[in-house]
């Protein structure tokens, strides 16, 4: 882990919010820092993906605050998001592109450059095999997907990543490629905040782990140095927010 | 590379959208080539009268002209020919021009009695309807652009791509993707319009307003489609929901309209005009004559005091009986354009809130292919037919000779100039539907990104 303890690349501070009259976030506080992996666990309800939609501007909380390399997501959406390169759970890109066509796509709606120079370092760096890269991603299987969207991300080079749900649906060496992936994105001092029902897998790359219950975090676990979490400890705190693995 | 190049190539990457666009060009290229030619035929066909006439002509001066010659007997004999010629824009928007005849050789008979002539056979060409470049706009284009915009925004939606798009901090999306499927529409209706145009030698500033209507017409169908796709969340109900949009006021309220205006401003044949007057001229031969020349001189006293003749047939009685026939209708003639006036002010009425309706008002009065248009004919008609009569009655009623020297001078028919206008009133209306629904669309998609459109569905 490199935390550092300059200002945090994400903060929320006492952030509320409801759909309707329904509370989902009530008093949030979380931050991440660069070079840091935080994993955001939570049954369902708990608020994860409503965190996720207040860091990308999506709503404006009730309450607190909400920063984003110092930028609010609600006065300066674009500023914000300018910061962040966002992966959704079900990365569906468009099948009658090519990946290579894709990441050029959604780079270009960012405004970032779309030469090969940024396009291909991305790809390799995910592993995606490069007689893939200029086939239509109809056939692509849902790893290779996730790879497709995770190289959308580094392309990007952003100094904040946010994962819904990231190893969702992937076999376990998808898993293992995954969990690389973010380690270079910890070395370049990405910070990252992925949002999971996946346990073990938090574990096998976080350097905390936060308990959302409830529209807050109960409880926060941090890696020792060199040490892995508890496994045991950690599945019965997280058997109480609503979802066991 | 630029985000509207990218958006490009995304939406040209799309079989099913570059389909609609080229099946789009295909159609209104078919459309274009079907209105040169059709107007083409009626060009050739005039010039084919032109050239009967021409013989027909020589054929009665040999036969009735010279110094024995009655005007009676010429004027009975010459059908003289009056043409509509096509307008040049006329092939964007046909119109009319398929139903109302665009030539018709007349004599100095009754007027009444001969110009509703073709009616009977005119309905039928009314069945098929008339598949010309208006056509496609008012029909076919509407259902274009429900293919190219019904899951612009759901689709992104139902593949979970739309948070993916909006957490990128590029502005501009639905603004791009709209205006390049506009874009597209338009050039796929502009560019066989333009050769038309140029084909048929259309005037610069009718083609430019044509294609301005079009691309208000267009623009109204894309805010609608923009509203919906953004208010609805399934890109099945946003189809059926647009198509639904188009069945209703593109086709059920336009016949229903009609209907009611049918209905409520009853308007007789012509045909029946033709047989009202007949029965006056028929009548005639059974009657006095005085009772003839009678009703005759009460429009034309300047003849009174020379209706006597020797034996029991005079042209000049022959003709006054027809005269009177004319204007013993011509109440029932009033009568009937009248309705159809008042029937064409109504159908105006109804294009002011159906932009359907008001573009295809607005395409058939540029191109002067409209029922104003086939009144405009009707009546250069009539006032033709006023001066071959001037033209033979003082021989007639002077017992003058018709010679060959005045059978050339019998009045020819000089064609109408084409009266093509912009009917700002139809514009203004098709400018005001397009603004409310590209601003109520607009305003929708825009709220997109809001907490309900963002909302997970599973937290």
């Amino acid at each position: 882990m490199a935390q550092g303890t300059a200002e945090p690349a994400i903060e929320l501070a006492g952030v509320q919010h409801s759909y309707g009259t329904a509370p989902v976030l009530r008093g949030l506080d979380l931050s991440v820092q660069r070079g840091e992996i935080y994993a955001l666990l939570g049954g369902n309800g708990a608020g994860k993906s409503t965190t996720l939609s207040a860091l990308l501007g999506f709503i404006a909380p009730s309450s607190g605050s909400v920063r984003v390399c110092g930028i609010d997501p609600v006065s300066d959406p674009r500023g914000a998001r300018a910061q962040m390169a966002y992966v959704p759970e079900n990365v569906s890109l468009y099948d009658h592109l090519t990946a290579r066509e894709n990441i050029a796509y959604f780079l270009a709606l960012a405004g970032h450059d779309t030469g090969a120079s940024v396009i291909e370092p991305a790809l390799g760096a995910v592993g995606l095999d490069s007689q893939a890269w200029d086939r239509r991603m109809s056939g692509f299987s849902k790893g290779m997907r996730q790879k497709v969207a995770i190289a959308l991300a580094l392309a990007r080079d952003v100094p904040v990543l946010l994962l819904d749900e990231p190893t969702s649906g992937l076999d376990p060496r998808a898993v293992l490629e995954f969990n690389g992936l973010l380690d270079t994105a910890r070395e370049r001092q990405v910070a990252v905040l992925m949002v999971t029902h996946d346990l073990v897998s938090a574990v096998d790359i976080a350097d905390r782990i936060g308990f959302l219950t409830a529209g807050r975090i109960e409880e926060e676990q941090q890696a020792g140095e060199g040490a892995r979490f508890d496994l045991n400890a950690l599945h019965d705190r997280y058997a109480g927010t609503g979802q066991a693995i | 590379m630029s985000p509207l190049r990218a958006e490009a190539r995304l939406l040209l990457r799309s079989g099913r959208n570059l389909f609609a666009v080229i099946l789009l060009l295909m159609l209104t290229s078919a459309a274009v080539w079907s209105g040169l030619v059709q107007m083409d035929a009626q060009r050739a066909t005039i010039e084919r009268v032109e050239r009967e006439q021409t013989r027909d002509l020589a054929a009665v001066e040999a036969a009735q002209a010279g110094p024995k010659g009655e005007a009676g007997y010429n004027a009975y004999y010459a059908f003289m020919l009056t043409q509509d010629p096509p307008p040049a824009l006329a092939f964007a928007a046909i119109g009319q021009r398929d139903l109302q005849p665009f030539v018709l050789r007349i004599r100095a008979l009754g007027l009444e009695a001969q110009r509703y002539d073709s009616e009977n056979y005119n309905a039928e060409l009314a069945l098929p309807g008339v598949f010309d470049w208006a056509f496609v706009l008012i029909y076919l284009a509407p259902l274009v652009i429900i293919a190219l915009t019904h899951d612009m925004v759901t689709a992104e939606r139902e593949a979970g791509r739309l948070r993916l798009l909006l957490s990128l901090p590029g502005s501009g999306l639905w603004r791009r993707r709209t205006g390049l499927r506009y874009a597209l529409v338009l050039a796929a209706l502009a560019l066989p319009l333009i050769t038309g145009a140029i084909i048929a030698g259309a005037p610069v500033a009718g083609t430019f307003g044509i294609m301005l209507a079009a691309a208000l017409y267009c623009a109204f169908w894309f805010g609608l489609a923009l509203l919906i796709g953004a208010a609805l969340r399934a890109s099945a109900t946003a189809a059926a929901a647009m198509i639904g949009c188009w069945i209703v006021p593109t086709l059920v309220i336009p016949t229903l309209g009609n209907a009611a205006i049918a209905g409520a401003i009853p308007a007789g044949k012509g045909i029946d005009l033709t047989l009202a007057q007949r029965e006056v001229v028929h009548k005639g031969w059974d009657i006095p004559k005085e009772e003839t020349f009678e009703p005759f001189f009460v429009n034309h006293p300047e003849w009174r005091g020379k209706e006597e003749f020797e034996g029991r047939f005079h042209w000049k009685w022959y003709y006054a009986m027809h005269q009177v026939g004319d204007e013993t209708v011509a109440q029932d003639v009033a009568d009937y354009r009248g309705a159809l006036t008042a029937r064409d002010k109504w159908t105006s009425r109804l294009g002011l809130i159906l932009p359907g309706v008001g573009t295809m008002n607005v395409m058939h009065r540029l191109a002067d292919t409209d029922s104003t248009a086939g009144f405009a004919y009707q009546d250069s008609i009539a006032a033709y037919h006023e001066r071959l009569r001037k033209f033979y009655y003082p021989y007639m009623f002077n017992d003058k000779a018709f010679t060959r020297a005045d059978f050339a001078q019998i009045p020819r028919y000089t064609s109408r100039v084409p009266g093509g206008s912009l009917p700002a009133g139809s514009l203004v209306a098709l400018l005001l539907a397009a603004a409310l629904f590209l601003w109520l669309g607009a305003r929708k998609v825009t709220r997109v990104s809001s907490a309900r459109d963002s909302r997970p569905k599973d937290d």
